[in-house]
Order: C-alpha cells, then structure tokens, then sequence
C-alpha cells in the first residue's frame, strides 16, 4: 500500500484543482474585464427597455435615466481600470518585456494570460465608452 | 507499475481521500532530455506499433460505417456539408436565373421562396456550422497529438443525427413542401404557415442543433482535456483556442433558440399564444431569440475560418505568429462582444433610440477585436519570408473581401444607415462579402492546405488556381454591384421585380457572375474528388509548417499518433529537435496498446500535466440505432402525430443508456498504467478529472442557457404587455408550488447524499437513497403540475398561462431525465458497475441534479411568486 | 414620373462627378433623396463610402505590399506597431466619431410630426391608408398610395394586419416595419415633390414582391386641395357603361370586401376603391390603373398577385368586365 511520488515530479502532484487555485485570480481577470462590459451593456439595455416602456412618453427627455447610465458607466469603467492594472502588473512587461511568453513555463503561462487580461481589459473599456456614447448623445426615448 | 494496480479490491477500501492519493500520477514529469534522448529498442517498438495498429483498426466492409474514429466521422461530416453547400449553391443559381431579367416566370413565386428559405436555412445550418465541426473533429486531435476525440461515440452519433435531420430538411424541397417564410422564421408568418414547411424548419433544424450542441461540448472538453503534456494554454495552437470560443459561444448562442424553437412548435401544435398578440403574445420574442442565437452564430462561422487562415499564415511566413496575445485576446474578445450585437438585427423594429444606440455602439466595438486578428496576420506575413502558396492565395483573397465586407458591417452598424440599407440587396451583398471572405474562402484554402493531411495526397496546383480566379472573380461580378441594387431600392426575398426603377442590368450582371462562381467551385469540386489513386504519396510535410498534426503518417495509420508527445513550443516541429522521429519510435506516452484498448491521455486544464488514461470507446451500430429513433421522435411530429413520436424518443432513450452502460465509465481491469517515460496514470477517475464530468457541466450550461431564454420571456412580456399578468388573471397554487420545489430540493439531496454515502463503503445506505430519490421527484413535478392545473390556468387562453405551463414543463422534462439518472445509478450501484471506488456516474447525475435543482427552484419562484408582484 | 424632380446638389453628391450618374438615379433609389431623412442618410452614406475605398486600398494594399513586393523580413518592432496602430489606436478613434456621427442624426430623424397623421396598415399584399389631419374625429381612407405635403412633417403611424411588414420610401427616408398589434411611428419631412416608389421591405409570404405603393409629395396646398376631394364620396357614374359596371359590381358582392362611398359598398376586407380610379396604379404598384389592367386584374388576381385573397372572377361575361372595369376606371 505505498505508494511513491516521483522526486522528479518537479512542482509536486498537481490535479486541476491545484492549478485552478494557483490561477484562480488570473482566470478571474481575464473574463472579468468582457464580463464587466457585458454587465454593463445588460444593465443599460434592460434599463431603457422597461424604462421607455413603463415610465416615459414619446418624446419626452429622460434625464433620470441617463444620469442613472451615466453613473453606471463611471463605475464599469472604474472596475475595467482596476482589472487592467491588476492584469498589467501580472503581465510583468516593463520588467523583462516579454510580451510572446512563449516558452513552456509556469513564470510564461503566468504572464501570458496577465497580457491576455490586460488586453481585454482595454477592449472592454473601449466597448463600454462605445456602449456610454448613445447615453450621452440622444436625449428622449423615441 | 504500482503496488495498488494488482488488485482491484484494494481501491475499493480506501477513504476517499486515499483513493485519490492512489490515484495521483507518479513517476518522473516533465520528461528530461536525457530520458528523450534514450534511443527505443526497434522490437519492442514495432510489437507496439503492431498492437496499436490492432487497437485502432478501421472496420473494413460494411463495417466501415460502424467507425467511430475522429478520421473517419470527420470526413463523412465535411463531406455531407460541402454537399449540402452545393445544392444550396444550386438553389442560389436557380433564384439568379429568376432575377436575371424583370417580370420573369421561370420560379413560381412560392418556389422561389422555398429556394431562399432553403438557400439560407441551408448554408446556415447544414453547411456553416456543421463545417466547422467536422472540420474540428477531423484536425483538432492532431493539432494536439491525440489519438481521438475524447467521447468518439457522441461525435458519431451527432453526425448520422446531423445527416437524417438535413436530409429530412433538404429532401422536403422534392416534395414541394419546403419551408417558405425565410431562414429567420419570422412568426406570425411562419406559425401561420398553412403547410408543413415552419414545422419541417422547427423540428429538423432543433434536431440538428441539438446535434450541433453535443459536438460542441465534445470539442469543448476535447480542448480543454486532450491537450499533449506540456502544452500549457499559452502553448496552444490558435485553432485550438479558437474551437474553444466558438465551442463556447455554440454553447451559450444555440440554447436561446431552442427555447424560440419550443415556443414556436407548442403554438403551432397545441396553440399556445406565444406569437399571437390578441392572446398577449408578441412576435419580437421570436427576433430576439432568433438574434441572440443569430447574430453570434455569425461569429460561429467566420472565427473557424479565420482560425485556419491563423494555422496558414504562419507557414506561409515561415515564422511563428507575431501576436500570440493578441489574436487570443481578439478570439476570447469577440466572442463576448458578438453576443452584444442582436438587435442590429432589429434596427427598424421601432425600438426606442437609445436602445438601438446601445447595439449600434457594440456593433461598432467588435469590429476592433477583428481588426487586430487582421493585423496580426499583417504582421506575421511582414516579419517572415512569405511563399505565396496556394492555400495562402486563397487566405489572400479572403481578406481582400472580408475587409470590404467588415467596411460596409461598420456601415450598417450605424442605425440610422441601416434604416435605409435593411433588407435590402445591400445587405445581400454584405453578408456575402462576410461569409465569402470569412468562411468559404478560408475554407477552401484549408481544404488545400490539409488535404495532404487528411488524404495523403495532393490536389493540383493548376487547378487551384483556376477555381481560386474563378470564385474570386465571379464573386465580386455578382456582389460588388448589390450594394448598388440595394441602395436603388431593391429589396430582398423578391421572387420578381418590375422594369423601369434600375435594377435591370444590375441584377443580369449579379446572374452571370453567379454562374462563373458555379464554374470555380465545379472545377474545385472536381478537383476534390477525382480519382488520385497513381498519385505517388506527397511529402510528410509538404508546407514545412511547425504544428503537430505534419507528424501524420504517410501511408495513413488510424492511430491519430503513433506516441504522445510532450510539448513545451508554440510550433514543436520547428522548436523542438527530432520530436518527429522521437514520437515514430514510440519514445512518448501511450506508445502501446497492451490491453488491446483504444486509450488517449487527459492532462489538466491549465498546464496540461497528465492525470490520467481515458479508455475511448470503439467501432458500433447502437450510435446509428440511437440517432435513427432520436431522428423519428423529431421528424414524426411534423406531421403532428405525437404518440409515435414518443415511443421513439423512448427508444432513443433506451440505445442511448444502453450505449453508456456498456461502453462508458467501465471499471477497468487494471487501476494504473505505465504510460511510458516512467510515468504511472490512473485508468479510472471520477468527478471534476474525468471527461464525462466536462462533458456534463458544459452540456449544462448549454440547457441552462435555453432555460435563461425562457425566463427572459417572462420579462419580456412583462415590458411589452400593457399588463401582465392579465387583470383577473389566475395564480399558480403557491404552497404546492412550493412544496413541490421543497421536495425536487430533497430529491436533489438524496442524490447527493448518495454519493458521499457510497465513497464511504455504505453501499446499502446508498442504495436506499437512490430508491428516495426518484420518488420525491415524482412528488415535486406533481405538486408543480397541480399548483398550475387546479386554479385551471389555460395555456391557450393567454400568453401569461402558458409561459408559466412552459416553464413547469421544462422542468418536469429535466426531471424525467434527472430520474433516468438516478435509476441508471441505482442499478449502477446494484450490479456493479459503480462501487465506492468507481462512481463517476454517480458524479455526473449529481452535476446534472444541482442545475436541476436550481431550475426548479428559479421555475417556483417565477411561476408561484412572481406574477403576484408584478 | 420622375420628370420634374430635382437632383439635390451639395458638396456630397457625387453621383454627378462619377460615372455613376445615371445609376444613382431612380424612383426608388436612396441616393437620389428627396425627402429629409433621406437626405441625411445619402450623405451619411457618401462620406463612409468614401473613407470605406481609402481604408480597403490601404489595407489591402498593405497586405498586396507584404506577400508580393516586400516578401522579405521586416523589423518586428514595424510589424507590431502595425498590431498596435492599425488594430487598436486608428479604428478606436474612427469609430467613434462615426459612432457619435451616426447617433446624432438619429435624433434627426425622428423629430415629432407638425400635424397631419397618417395611419398605414400592412395587409397582405396591400397597403390601408387612413388620413387624420390635426383634429379630425375620422379618417380619410384611401389605400395603395401615400401622398404627403412637401415641406412638412408628417407623423406616420404603422400597423399590420395578420403578419409583419415594412414601410419603406427609400427617396423620402428610411424603413420601419410595422406589426400586428404593436403601433410603430416614423415621420418624414418630403422636400422636393414628386412621385416616388416605395415597397414592403419585410418578407411577407406569397407575394411580398408585389407589395408596393406610390408615394406622391405635393405643394402644401395642393395636397391640402386633394385631400378634399380624397375625403368626398365617389362620383356618380358617368354613363350608361360606367352605371352597368356599378351595377355589376354590386350584384357580385363585391361590397362584401371593398368600399366605395355614396354606394352601399361598404366592406372593408379589401382596398378602398372610392377613388381608385386617380390612383397611379392599381393592385399594390403592380399594374397601371388602365380599364384593362383593372379587367385583367379582376378576371385573374391570382395569377397577377399569387396567393391574393380575392377571387378570381373570369366566369363573368366580357361585357360585365369592361363595363366593371370603365365604372372604376373613372371613379377619380
């Protein structure tokens, strides 16, 4: 009933669950960015729907609504920059500027999927201006 | 091989804990050089190679059909594809022909719009998508040196499902029954459809997504699961992250339209007001769902195509990708964005401005994502030394018209552009440049690039290149001028047009150019299928390109790879020295087949470490035997009889649990293995290691999904409904409601206690709670059913009744299966195929119990709270 | 019937520098706008189109650079500026001013009516009209053609009957479909009048293709003038073959379906024909409103519009037709 591991098994036995632990935060990241916009883009288009069905008329201003978006878009945005910052730093490019991670390394996977949530990240960010501009731009329901 | 291996009896009395302990992999990993280096004794290499062979043999005869192997299925697949794409190509030339001139009668007006129906429906459903699946099942496990797809069954029963349902679809034009309301299906056009068509549409296509799901997941966990040690998700191949998106968005885009689909098919049978606004119901349900599945359907196809283009360029430049990051980001990035975009679809329904602002500005958005994968390939091709081969003209000629087609998308996605342009020939035009630039381009020249691969031959050069100006040429003949036609007026879906508003040459010039693109894909068909028998055998890797699957054999071994590398490059045939030679002899992992069994290697999500030996399962009939019946319980409903139809699902049924109970999760004669390179895996493993586990909990995801859309629907009709529920309306029952979610909670429980209870060694106690478990089931459907039956809510009087029957019987359907399950456990338990120590069935059936738990939980709030407080 | 239309110019018309000229022009065509909206959306359309070319050029000519001039190694740091610049920095700033271009004119094209409302119902294959001028208690019916007063802005208010369809006057503005029990609004502002074609943009079984209209601007008060006279009941037949052909009409019960005021033919299935005979075409935009094409059209409708609901009526006597057909030849 002895069973041995291998000494050469270098970074010990690793099951999914342990390699999930280690770049739990990292996968976080990297749908955390898209998964803000898609919120926010839920969340805005909800909003009119049942806000231009149920509460305004026609041709009607809706200021409540838009300074509701408004805020809203304040704050994805303010989450999109944080994930970006987090992901930069996980990225580590200004340190060894490696952005092709190529090799098969933990330190490579590591910073591959930091610049893979970085990117996303600004990507997100620009999709949630995009999604803010009509907000900003049209006035009424109609 | 290890001390516990010899008896099978000892796994069997450890905690739960050891028994993963026991089963954690041992020996030395990642293989080092000098362990590489070791030159293979030639005997035992070839006794392996002679077992392996045996292992992987393809029937031969008849029982060629019974294959299961990625090789074969995949091939069948792209090759029903490629013809439906013809005769949908068919189709097109005879509505060209129609068009060709003014007032013309060669087309009845009811047959042209079967052919457009079709055309669209076809190209879509039976070429589109099924393409990228077949072409995934076909390369995916060689791009990772896989010997098979991870549950080879499921992949051949997806295909004879894919090959009856499009049948059944394409042969209903033959008898001039076809459906005739568009592609889209819109209702209440298509649930007023006097004939047959909208059912033909609803149940063969449902049939065939359903189809399309299951390949799906396949790929999905065969990415994820399949990959060779050491290619860590920074490591994989492009195509590879590409299926994984786009498996994804399979999962997450199909699924709204089987709801759209389960409402449309429960008004026109049984005439549930769903679509019909005097009862409450609202046609623009319909488009949205429809766009939510339509719109990242587009995606669905072109990411594929441009994954090819993605394996391509590379070799063209004879360098690796420049952009790695990027074109992952692009992928993973549009696949969220395009999930954003449905209602450009919409764009003149009379939706409010804002709304429609929102998805114009993400329409917008996505183009970025695109853009940079484009300049990524820019990039590439800049850094290297480019040949231009010919795979890589036609990639070369697919971005001269996809950019065009992205250029006038970034038009339409403006909505107040898209007021005039909608439905028009301009959009025609688009959405060839698109597809023809995105999809069929880059396809074919994949076709060449792979052919060597898949049929260890060549197709010619000459002959490229015609059918490369051909369709090139034609096509921008045909097209480039709808964008004219469609600004003039020309709207779409016209069986005919009068003379005199400009459209006359326009449309003859479209017409010819039709038929130059008929002749270039004649000549690639011909090209593709003729005869090449005295063709000498071409190099092994005729591109000098650095993936895996140019370690191929020539002449052709069905075992996908003759040993399992271990992989630590983007591109290991340039970056790693003598893998080829090291993987002939046998020198990887799973070189042998020593028990005779077909085996492929699992490695962990992230870093790809081996953690154990899946057993796949082999050549059979019951998969043709199971898609016949599940064939028969969809296609005998269109004609509206429904007890036949049933005893077929229950057919479908019973292959289906026959199929696993023999062949899937056996507990296997040996506990651990020597894989080679001193490496010891386990053979069997359950819960979140194991395929199966993966195979459930994105199958889930999928059914969740629809199950969302149904919830949606609620809301949805809360919005556009002055009041709903109706003033006067009844309420579901809410404490048998309750109770019955209370008891589905508790039956969710027994399953789940059952498992723990049987890690323990208390069989017995397990077994009782599985005979609990079914039973408290039955009594939670039966309190839902009745919290909605005695206040006597009528499904056909209004839309608020029968979306709360729609939802209960969504979950008494789960239910049923979530009972099967259980059974299928409890006889598990009973006759020895699960023990304390092999329960992965029992894993599965609780995964599939928590999401059914939660469904009807979700389904009693909605249908016994909700409607009081809206 | 385009004749005395005026081509709009402006620095974005194009159409005349390029060989398009004849091209652009049409009585359906969205690049010869003659209406607002449309307006608009020609320039809207011109201005993409044009940085549309110069984008492809230079993308493809980037890429016909790469693989056939240059095929040899270029510095990676130029090739990854390419990635940064052209995949992220140029299309982020583009787009959005596109993007803030295109939502400003959205506004634009739906500012409210300034009195006139016109109710547009689809049917299928054909169009129900109802005027309601600012403070009217009913309307005034009248089917297949849209007249509109030049310079105004005009609410029009869209429903179906049974399935979906959409309205659309590519010349006067853009399309909206309209739905079986959901109202949808558009307006549009004519500026030059004239007639112009529109057509149901939205499939719509059989005959979707046969689904047209003629959409007639007029000078304020000249449409002020004919609505009067739409608003009147039909005149009094003219003849001895006109009064037959009243009579035949009603002997066939074909008041069951069609209306014509100051007769007991009230029905409302079909089109109004109270004025049918001052309409530009008869059947939807399908045939002239000619005496024979009116015979034609009601001898064999199915095999005209296939799939139409009315029936075919060729069992009656020649004589019965040409006098039906005289009678509503001259209901002007």
């Amino acid at each position: 009933m002895v069973h041995q591991k291998g000494k050469d098994w270098q970074d010990g036995v690793k099951s999914d669950e342990a390699e999930f632990a280690e770049e739990a935060d990292s996968l976080w990241r990297i749908t955390l960015g898209p998964l803000i916009w898609a919120l926010h883009f839920v969340a805005s288009y909800g909003t009119t729907a049942a806000w231009c069905a149920k509460v305004a008329t026609a041709f009607e201003p809706v200021p409540g609504l838009r300074i509701g978006l408004a805020v809203l878009t304040v704050a994805a945005l303010a989450g999109i920059v944080w994930v970006g910052w987090r992901a930069w730093r996980q990225w580590d490019f200004t340190e060894d500027w490696d952005y092709v991670n190529k090799e098969g390394e933990n330190e490579d996977r590591h910073e591959f999927l930091g610049h893979a949530a970085f990117l996303l990240a600004i990507v997100s960010f620009v999709g949630v201006v995009y999604v803010a501009m009509p907000v900003l731009l049209i006035e009424s329901c109609r | 091989m290890s001390a516990i291996s010899g008896d099978p009896n000892d796994i069997r009395r450890m905690s739960g804990r050891e028994i993963a302990d026991a089963r954690a992999p041992e020996g030395p990993y990642p293989p080092t050089d000098e362990m590489l280096a070791e030159p293979m004794d030639p005997e035992v290499s070839r006794a392996q190679a002679e077992r392996l062979r045996a292992a992987w043999k393809t029937p031969q005869g008849w029982r060629y059909w019974s294959a299961v192997n990625n090789s074969e299925v995949g091939l069948w697949y792209v090759l029903t594809a490629f013809f439906f794409m013809l005769c949908a190509g068919l189709l097109a030339l005879a509505m060209r022909v129609q068009l060709a001139v003014p007032d013309n009668d060669v087309l009845s007006a009811d047959r042209f719009n079967q052919f457009f129906t079709m055309h669209g429906t076809a190209m879509m459903f039976l070429f589109a998508v099924p393409l990228f699946e077949a072409i995934s099942i076909l390369i995916l496990p060689a791009f990772m040196g896989a010997r098979d797809m991870p549950f080879p069954r499921l992949s051949a029963y997806g295909f004879w499902c894919f090959l009856i349902g499009s049948v059944f679809v394409m042969g209903s034009l033959l008898f001039n029954a076809a459906p005739k309301a568009g592609w889209f299906m819109y209702p209440p056009l298509a649930t007023q459809d006097l004939g047959i068509g909208s059912d033909i549409w609803l149940l063969g296509l449902s049939f065939i997504e359903v189809a399309s799901i299951a390949a799906a997941v396949e790929l999905i966990v065969g990415t994820l699961k399949c990959r060779p040690p050491g290619m860590r998700v920074n490591l994989m191949p492009l195509y590879a992250w590409y299926v994984l998106v786009v498996g994804g968005m399979i999962v997450f885009a199909f699924p709204p339209l089987i709801a759209g689909d389960l409402l449309f098919e429960l008004e026109r049978s049984f005439d549930w007001p769903f679509f019909d606004p005097e009862r409450g119901g609202d046609p623009l349900l319909w488009q949205h769902l429809f766009w939510i599945f339509g719109h990242p359907e587009v995606y669905i196809i072109f990411l594929p195509s441009i994954a090819i283009a993605a394996m391509i360029v590379p070799t063209a430049a004879q360098r690796p990708i420049v952009g790695y990051s990027w074109i992952v980001l692009s992928a993973v990035g549009t696949g969220f964005l395009s999930f954003g975009l449905w209602v450009h679809h919409m764009f003149t329904t009379g939706l409010p401005a804002l709304s429609l602002g929102f998805f114009s500005a993400a329409s917008e958005a996505v183009v970025i994502p695109t853009g940079i994968q484009i300049f990524a390939f820019v990039a590439t091709l800049m850094v290297g030394r480019v040949t231009m081969s010919l795979p890589m003209l036609w990639i070369a000629g697919a971005l001269a018209i996809f950019t065009a087609g992205g250029l006038t998308g970034v038009m339409v996605a403006i909505a107040s552009f898209d007021f005039q342009v909608h439905d028009t020939y301009f959009i025609v035009a688009h959405l060839h440049y698109t597809l023809f630039g995105g999809m069929v381009l880059p396809v074919i020249g994949g076709v060449y690039y792979f052919y060597p691969f898949i049929r260890k031959k060549q197709m010619s050069e000459r002959m490229g290149r015609w059918a490369f100006w051909l369709i090139f040429t034609g096509f921008n003949i045909t097209f480039l001028p709808m964008h004219l036609t469609g600004l003039l007026g020309m709207p779409r879906r016209v069986f005919t047009y009068p003379t005199g508003l400009g459209w006359d040459w326009l449309n003859m010039v479209s017409s010819v150019g039709a038929f130059v693109i008929a002749a270039g894909f004649a000549v690639f068909t011909w090209d593709l299928l003729r005869p090449k028998g005295h063709q000498p055998p071409p190099p092994r890797n005729p591109w000098r390109a650095g993936t895996l699957e140019w370690s191929h054999n020539i002449p052709e071994e069905a075992w996908g790879s003759r040993s399992i590398p271990y992989v630590d490059s983007r591109y290991p045939l340039w970056q790693q020295e003598k893998i080829v030679e090291r993987m002939d002899a046998g020198r990887y992992y799973l070189g042998d087949a020593e028990e005779g069994l077909r085996e492929t290697l699992v490695t962990s999500v992230i870093d790809a470490r081996p953690v154990y030996v899946a057993r796949v399962t082999g050549p059979a009939w019951i998969t043709h035997l199971a898609a016949g019946f599940t064939g028969a319980a969809f296609i005998i409903p269109t004609f509206h009889i429904y007890w036949p139809a049933v005893v077929a699902g229950a057919f479908a049924v019973a292959c289906i649990i026959y199929w696993l109970w023999t062949s899937t999760a056996r507990i296997p004669e040996t506990e651990k293995k020597d894989v080679g390179l001193g490496l010891t895996l386990a053979t069997y493993v359950a819960g979140p290691k194991a395929v199966g586990w993966w195979g459930m909990w994105i199958t889930m995801l999928a059914d969740s999904t629809a199950f969302a859309g149904l919830v949606f629907g609620v809301f949805y009709y809360w919005t556009s409904n002055t009041a709903f529920p109706p003033p006067g309306a009844d309420f579901a029952e809410p404490w048998l409601m309750a109770g019955g979610a209370v008891a589905m909670v508790a039956s969710w429980a027994a399953v789940l206690g059952a498992r723990e209870i049987n890690r323990r060694g208390r069989t017995d106690i397990a077994r009782m709670a599985l005979v609990a478990a079914p039973v408290l089931a039955g009594l939670g459907v039966a309190g839902m059913v009745a919290a909605l039956w005695l206040p006597d809510l009528d499904p056909t009087s209004h839309v608020y009744p029968a979306m709360m029957w729609v939802l209960v019987v969504w979950t008494v359907a789960h239910t049923i299966a979530g009972v099967v399950m259980q059974c299928y456990c409890l006889a598990g338990t009973i006759f020895g195929k699960i023990d304390p120590a092999h329960d992965a069935d029992l894993w599965n059936t609780c995964l599939f119990w928590h999401f059914l738990c939660l469904t009807a939980i979700i389904t009693a709030l909605v249908t016994g709270l909700l409607p009081r407080v809206l | 019937m385009t004749s005395w239309r005026v081509t709009r110019p402006g620095i974005f018309a194009p159409c005349l520098l390029l060989l398009l000229l004849p091209a652009c022009d049409g009585p359906q065509s969205a690049l010869a706008p003659a209406g607002r909206e449309a307006e608009l959306l020609a320039d809207l359309f011109w201005i993409m189109l044009a940085g549309a070319v110069v984008l492809w050029l230079a993308i493809n000519g980037l890429m016909f650079y790469v693989t056939r001039i240059n095929v040899g190694h270029m510095p990676r740091r130029l090739a990854e500026g390419i990635i940064i610049g052209g995949g992220i920095v140029f299309p982020v700033i583009v787009l959005a001013a596109l993007l803030g271009y295109g939502l400003t004119l959205m506004p634009l094209t739906r500012v409210p009516g300034d009195g006139l409302r016109i109710r547009v119902t689809g049917e299928q294959w054909w169009w129900r009209v109802e005027y309601w001028p600012e403070g009217a208690e009913a309307p005034v019916v009248a089917a297949n053609e849209v007249r509109l007063p030049s310079g105004r802005r005009t609410d029009i208010e869209l429903a179906a009957h049974e399935v979906i369809h959409s309205f659309w006057i590519p010349a006067l503005g853009g399309k909206t479909d309209m739905f079986p029990g959901r109202d949808t609004l558009m307006t549009l502002e004519p500026l030059t009048p004239g007639v112009y074609r529109g057509q149901c943009a939205e499939f719509c079984g059989e005959s979707h293709a046969l689904m047209a209209f003629q959409a007639v601007v007029l000078p304020e008060e000249e449409f002020a003038d004919w609505l009067e006279a739409e608003a009147a009941p039909a005149r009094p037949p003219s003849g001895p073959l006109e009064a037959a052909g009243q009579e035949v009409f009603l002997a066939q019960g074909c008041g069951a379906c069609h209306t014509v005021r100051g007769t007991p033919a009230t029905g409302a299935v079909g089109p109004d024909l109270t004025h049918v005979g001052s309409r530009l075409t008869i059947g939807a935009g399908t045939l002239p409103p000619t005496a024979e094409a009116l015979a034609n059209w009601i001898a064999h409708p199915g095999t005209i519009k296939p799939g139409v609901e009315m029936p075919s009526y060729d069992e009656l006597a020649p004589d019965d037709l040409a006098a039906l057909a005289a009678w509503l030849e001259g209901l002007e």
